[in-house]
């Protein structure tokens, strides 16, 4: 085994990988928290001010109202978009014929950029012409028409819809892969049991898929939480901040206002916020082992 | 029986129904697009239902003058590729070094430490790393404004991702196979190059597909590194054509149909590779 014994190989096979991950990611890491305790505008001389940026967060409405939105966010893709993902998956389970089109349809959206996804809704929703107001249009009175995106009350939610139409599929393609995992000889013997149709969903299907409803939790968690492509090409934040999510008021106060310090705050309270969230769930579910 | 038969199939036939109608309400609004990119916007105002009169490629070669779409689909693809191929070369040399080498403390410290860029959203970094970024530069060239620096970017932010699943379809490879080599008498680099690499293909396919939609659709760095108009990647050329055109529908329309076509027709032909791709990197457990 001396041929895998060779410190040369060894570093050389690591080292580039290293390189690049330090520089890029954990000297940043680093210089996040520092430039946190500093008041800063990157041209002059930093001043150290201990946790002042941090303390500032929570007076700061603005600040205040983008972490709600997160909140927002995240509430909608538990409440709405999972039960929805759950209950077109086992339909799609029930099916022989046609499965694997079904799978391949729900994930088109996912395979669109971000980007794309936030432009074609802007067309989706504009007030003249926009397929959705056109859409009202014909099934009811006119005035029901709305302005999506620029009224504070709805633009909100218009990106929530926007966010789900592109994030479903995915969530969709995991569910089922769980779903269709569960051993024969379970969904046969609770027939046999006389147990089927919707009470096997709820009594044998649900719980046996926990760890993949678990991996579902996380990723909504973590992406509800750091969200931004979306938001800032459809609204960027507006209109009135109704729509301003952390990462949008990050890169504002950072880029625009150029207070280098109090938006590296922000970026250290919303990987904290990450962390600890997830944690929670971690432990949370940590002693729930699925037995087939 | 017959009864318990048709009880059976009616419902199937409301499970496909109800399929359906979602598929169809979801997948509408790009059907809806397509037939507004072939029309006038005041065709799309009054006529929203109706089928294109005629099909006017009037729009699209509008969008294609300026959103300059050749050229940052261009942009985009060389991008990608070079940074998908950087990070399958430095993931894999270091997925093979974790898993296959004889160091078993410092693989284990090198793992961990990766993994942890699993944890921090790029997202939070922003800022410092804007910062880092305008002032480096590596062999002369201005990582800012260049695309040899969003290149660097996109290759670290894949790599713990990459290096995750490589590892561990590297763990899985029996030492058997690696014995014969080494009785062949090739070395570390040997094995690596020809036994362990040739094997891990499935594993290194399906990270390249996720890197490969991963950085092609990636919008935000490109939109902070990258300052000259020519030099846009086609997420961050489609966000500005939208700033500048929000009125103009019909070329809107059709600029967006441009930028997905290329995604469906690569999705429609490797449909299982994608979906598999791209869902790898969060079924952990």
């Amino acid at each position: 085994m001396k041929a895998l014994r060779n410190p040369f190989t060894y570093i050389a096979f690591i080292i580039p990988t290293l390189v690049l991950y330090a520089l890029f990611f954990v000297y940043p890491v680093i210089v996040s928290f520092v430039y946190g305790f500093y008041q800063w505008d990157g041209i002059t001389d930093k001043v150290f001010i201990g946790l002042d940026n941090f303390t500032r967060l929570w007076e700061d409405e603005v600040f205040l109202k983008s972490l709600a939105n997160n909140f927002y966010f995240m509430a909608f893709s538990l409440v709405v978009n999972i039960p929805l993902v759950f209950l077109i998956s086992i339909l799609i389970s029930k099916v022989g014929r046609m499965r694997d089109f079904y799978k391949s349809a729900v994930f088109v959206p996912v395979v669109i950029s971000t980007a794309t996804v936030a432009i074609l809704f802007g067309v989706l929703y504009n007030y003249d012409s926009g397929l959705i107001n056109q859409f009202i249009r014909l099934v009811a009175p006119d005035s029901w028409a709305r302005e999506w995106l620029s009224d504070p009350k709805l633009a909100m939610l218009s990106i929530l819809i926007a966010n789900a139409w592109q994030n479903i599929g995915f969530f969709i393609v995991l569910c089922l892969a769980a779903i269709l995992n569960i051993p024969k000889e379970i969904v046969e013997a609770s027939k046999i049991d006389g147990v089927n149709g919707w009470t096997e969903t709820w009594s044998i299907t649900l719980p046996l898929i926990r760890p993949v409803l678990f991996v579902m939790l996380l990723l909504s968690v973590s992406g509800t939480m750091k969200v931004l492509d979306i938001v800032q090409i459809m609204t960027n934040g507006g209109p009135f901040q109704s729509t301003e999510v952390m990462s949008t008021y990050m890169l504002k106060v950072g880029f625009r206002s150029m207070e280098l310090g109090y938006g590296s705050a922000i970026g250290v309270t919303m990987f904290i916020l990450i962390l600890v969230l997830t944690g929670i769930l971690q432990k949370l579910t940590k002693h729930e082992e699925v037995q087939y | 029986m017959n009864a318990a038969l048709t009880g059976l199939r009616r419902g199937k036939f409301w499970i496909h129904f109800s399929l359906i109608v979602y598929i169809v309400a979801t997948l509408f609004p790009l059907v809806w697009l397509l037939m507004s990119s072939f029309k006038t916007s005041r065709e799309i105002t009054v006529n929203t239902w109706a089928f294109p009169k005629h099909f006017n490629f009037d729009n699209y070669r509008q969008a294609w003058d300026t959103a300059k779409i050749g050229l940052y689909a261009w942009n985009s693809f060389y991008v990608t590729i070079i940074a998908c191929l950087v990070t399958l070369l430095f993931a894999a040399m270091t997925s093979f070094a974790l898993s296959r080498m004889k160091y078993s403390r410092m693989n284990k410290a090198v793992y961990q430490f990766i993994l942890f860029g699993l944890l921090v959203p790029p997202g939070a970094l922003f800022i410092p790393l804007y910062r880092l970024i305008q002032q480096l530069s590596v062999g002369g060239i201005h990582l800012y404004n260049s695309h040899f620096g969003l290149i660097l970017v996109y290759c670290t932010y894949a790599l713990p991702i990459t290096v995750f699943i490589i590892y561990a379809f590297m763990l899985s490879i029996p030492n058997e196979l690696e014995e014969a080599g080494i009785m062949d008498g090739l070395s570390a680099g040997g094995l690596f190059m020809k036994v362990v690499l040739p094997v891990s293909l499935p594993a290194l396919v399906t990270v390249t597909i996720l890197n490969f939609i991963g950085n092609w659709n990636e919008y935000i760095l490109s939109q902070l590194f990258i300052t000259s108009e020519s030099l846009r990647t086609l997420p961050t050329g489609m966000a500005s054509f939208n700033d500048g055109y929000r009125t103009n529908f019909a070329a809107l329309s059709a600029a967006v149909i441009m930028s997905i076509i290329p995604v469906l027709v690569v999705y429609f032909f490797l449909q299982k590779q994608i979906i598999e791709g791209m869902t790898a990197g969060s079924v952990k457990g």
